[in-house]
């Protein structure tokens, strides 16, 4: 008797329970969980996204020829997507850990310039490349400076190269603010005394940096990596408003390919290959970051 | 902080000084010139002549039709307040299931739901378009909130999960043994707690939705009546990058309101995205 009272409560709140997860469950597996399921079924065939044809099984044909890259789209993009990827993470990392150690101490000048250094973040990607295309474009401010100067122009956007230069440093000025927030919170962990005691012992600044300070934000160091190149590696916003993919296709991203080249031409199931793609590299990334950063991190137990 | 020298004191602050003025030229450089005329902007683009400053240019920005300004701010606002209520009210009850029921079936699904932290949103748009064609909501206001509120259910959900897993068990079986449903525990006992963890998901997912360009273009599509901020900005000024009578008093009113908020609010976007970091 009291057995069953209590297994059909166990049931009942098991129900409950179920309810309760239910509307999140929904809404999460419907718009996220069957897409990706949808997006690796894509990736098989062969499908123009017209809702009256329907896909056609091709097997490995979408992958193959990303690999093989007969006319050359993807693997360029692939490699755009991983320099913006490495280089602006270290660039990124570099300024927000540097800007951070300058202003680690809050007094009101420091409050106001943390503000100063964050503020593009809260616009949209899309409006920062536009603006920064207004500037430095071949018709931007600067370059009128330099032609009003008698000077020559300088081709940020116009050159292949140099256009990759620039949108990366444009993605390095919007985003290091949001590192450098992360930063801020994780030098308030170091503690004071470890750092004061290092200082007693004769250490300089640099020393207490590299013996102290560095291997107690490894925690720190490790999220702000990880949650940079994950938002570098799906950089398209910012590229659509600075350069368009231009010149040529120096600056396609492979969002960029995978939102204005294939799915704009009606190519869902190649859309979807280099989709699923990407979640694959983004993934070993992460993993192989979190799994190097491991060591570093016990470090910071010892130290803190 | 024993060894700072007047000196050193002074480099950095005239660094701080220096970068902080090289973050501010953009902004310096929209705002003058959104008040200038085409030739001006062209001749001098960092000085201004006020016999000749003029609201012209902003004025037709405002009227401009491909931007409408007013709309477009309030349809961005809408999606900001809906995308939040659906994925803070289906965040919480599931989180706070999650939290306290320590089986390995919840275990479970909190790393079903985390695992859509690493599934970039702009990736799963193609197809999530296909699942809303089907729903019949493709177009729409709301297939558009559905589904950026599940790209943030995952984050939302785990922040709060691990809020939720600190504050003590002992307040939920009080308020049990006095006779108070699940809900009733949920919604006046735990959610009043969790203001500070709510107060960051909020910040965090109005951000992104605030400036979501990819979502709203494709799954309203180019020709909805519907424009958001970034669609409408996007629509007015892509074609005509360097007609700059157009593109800097575009963008000086797509991105006052939003700078105001930031002024006004700094201290709780930057603490709020810390804490986030922090917990998670």
């Amino acid at each position: 008797m009291a057995r069953t009272t209590t297994t059909r409560r166990g049931l009942l709140s098991g129900l409950a329970n179920g309810l309760m997860t239910l509307p999140a469950a929904v809404v999460y597996t419907g718009l996220t969980v069957v897409p990706v399921g949808y997006a690796v079924y894509y990736s098989f065939t062969q499908y123009n996204g017209i809702p009256s044809q329907a896909p056609t099984w091709v097997g490995w044909e979408n992958y193959a020829r990303i690999i093989a890259d007969p006319i050359g789209d993807l693997r360029p993009a692939a490699w755009v997507t991983l320099v913006i990827a490495v280089v602006g993470a270290v660039l990124v990392n570099g300024a927000a850990l540097g800007i951070a150690m300058l202003l680690r101490r809050t007094t009101a000048f420091n409050t106001f310039a943390r503000a100063v250094m964050f503020y593009p973040h809260v616009l949209s990607a899309l409006i920062v490349g536009f603006l920064w295309q207004a500037i430095l474009g071949p018709q931007g401010a600067v370059n009128n400076l330099l032609e009003n100067a008698g000077r020559s122009t300088w081709p940020f956007l116009s050159d292949p190269d140099w256009a990759l230069v620039t949108l990366i440093g444009v993605i390095v000025w919007a985003q290091f603010g949001v590192q450098l927030v992360l930063y801020l919170a994780g030098l308030q962990a170091v503690s004071p005394e470890l750092q004061e005691a290092a200082r007693l012992d004769g250490a300089n600044g640099p020393q207490v940096f590299r013996h102290v300070t560095w291997p107690a934000l490894a925690p720190t160091v490790t999220v702000t990596i990880v949650t940079s190149i994950l938002s570098l590696l799906k950089v398209y916003d910012v590229v659509l408003g600075l350069t368009n993919g231009g010149p040529g296709d120096a600056t396609q991203t492979w969002a960029y390919e995978i939102l204005a080249v294939s799915f704009a031409n009606n190519k869902v199931g190649l859309a979807c290959a280099q989709a699923v793609l990407l979640v694959v590299v983004a993934g070993i990334l992460s993993f192989t970051i979190i799994a190097l950063r491991r060591r570093a991190e016990e470090g910071a137990e010892a130290v803190g | 902080m024993t060894r700072t020298t007047p000196i050193r004191t002074a480099l950095r602050v005239g660094l701080v000084a220096v970068l902080s003025i090289a973050m501010l030229v953009p902004m310096y450089i929209m705002v003058v010139n959104a008040f200038k005329p085409q030739q001006e902007i062209l001749l001098s683009p960092l000085g201004f002549d006020l016999a000749t400053l003029t609201t012209d240019h902003l004025a037709a920005a405002w009227q401009n039709t491909s931007f409408p300004v007013v709309e477009g701010y309030a349809v961005t606002l809408f999606l900001v307040l809906a995308c939040n209520v659906v994925a803070i009210g289906a965040s919480v009850p599931a989180a706070y299931t999650i939290a306290r029921t320590p089986t390995p079936l919840f275990r479970f699904l909190l790393f079903f739901f985390v695992a859509g932290m690493f599934v970039p949103a702009q990736i799963i748009l193609v197809p999530a378009i296909f699942v809303l064609k089907a729903l019949g909501l493709m177009g729409t206001l709301p297939g558009l909130v559905l589904f950026m509120s599940s790209t943030m259910i995952p984050f939302t959900l785990f922040i709060f999960s691990g809020y939720i897993r600190m504050l003590p068990r002992s307040l939920d079986e009080a308020a049990s043994i006095d006779g108070a449903g699940r809900q009733r525990i949920l919604w006046t006992i735990v959610f009043p707690l969790m203001r500070p963890i709510v107060a960051t998901a909020f910040i965090l997912n109005a951000l992104s939705a605030w400036n979501d360009f990819v979502s709203p273009q494709l799954i309203l599509g180019p020709g909805s009546q519907f424009r958001t901020i970034t669609t409408g900005v996007y629509a007015a000024v892509s074609t005509y990058t360097t007609n700059y009578e157009i593109v800097f008093p575009t963008l000086l009113l797509a991105v006052v309101p939003i700078l105001l908020i930031f002024v006004l609010m700094q201290r709780h976007i930057m603490g709020g995205l810390s804490a986030g970091a922090v917990k998670g």
